[in-house]
């Protein structure tokens, strides 16, 4: 199986609570785990650099 | 963001011209800032209101139109409680066939399969994160991605994608969802866009 980490701070992401879309720039994917997310912390897509939220 | 990183400020391209924007007030703040807004904010004015930068805004209003074309039109749901958003979020989801969920959102909406007006979406678009608190914790919740109309004083918990305007503001908040409307339709592909601005506006 293969696993899921967060893009953030590179947990391991397993069962619900966190959330997939793919890059605002490109077509890769990002994950972002429920306590980045909560506390808005900043991701970035390894394919092209984009910084968000 | 690298991308526009080193385009100097007269060079760049506006979806529509600056002045638009200005006139519509996309650009007003708050008096109040977060530290996550900050990098969204041009200016201080002498009143303290913070000025956004809106050349941050065109990009991200571009960012978020790619965003929303990936998903199929009927698994977005676009919600608004305030007053001033209900009808450029009405008018944001015929135009591109996808919900909107106006005026009071039901707690369970996103997370209730009891309910008669229980829905799943695949993307959340919120218009005010401070007013739609509830919509954005359920998506949290779910596991649902959230793009979010952000002023300088909004927190971005929850949020994924962060779209700088004033979001308070009856002309704004058309802008805005027209723009986004237009450039979401024209990223999948269909060039046909019969509205104009004035019919996203809010009657006063």
């Amino acid at each position: 199986m293969e696993v899921k980490i967060c893009s953030t701070c590179g947990a391991n992401l397993l069962g619900t609570g966190y959330v997939m879309f793919p890059c605002p720039e490109c077509e890769s994917e990002i994950y972002r785990c429920f306590k980045c997310r909560k506390l808005g912390n900043s991701y970035v897509c390894e394919k092209c650099g984009f910084e968000g939220p | 963001m690298k991308k526009y990183e080193n385009v100097r400020e007269s060079d760049y391209e506006y979806l529509i011209p600056a002045d638009e924007y200005l006139a519509s007030g996309v650009h007003i703040g708050t008096q109040i800032k977060t530290r996550e807004m900050k990098k969204f904010i041009y200016r201080v004015r002498n009143d303290g209101l913070y000025v956004l930068d809106i050349q941050k805004t065109d990009e991200r209003i571009r960012m978020a139109a790619k965003m929303l074309s990936k998903y199929p039109p009927d698994r977005i749901l676009a919600v608004s409680a305030r007053q001033y958003g209900q009808k450029p979020a009405k008018m944001f989801a015929r135009a591109i066939g996808a919900s909107a969920v106006v005026d009071r959102f039901i707690p369970g909406t996103l997370t209730n399969p009891a309910l008669k007006n229980y829905m799943e979406p695949d993307i959340v678009l919120v218009t005010d994160p401070a007013i739609d608190t509830q919509a954005v914790t359920e998506a949290s919740n779910v596991g649902i991605p959230v793009i979010a109309l952000c002023d300088t004083n909004n927190s971005i918990s929850d949020v994924d994608l962060v779209i700088p305007t004033n979001n308070k503001g009856r002309k704004a908040l058309a802008l805005i969802y027209w723009l986004l409307t237009k450039q979401t339709l024209k990223e999948m592909g269909k060039d046909e866009f019969p509205y104009t601005v004035e019919d996203f506006e809010a009657d006063l």
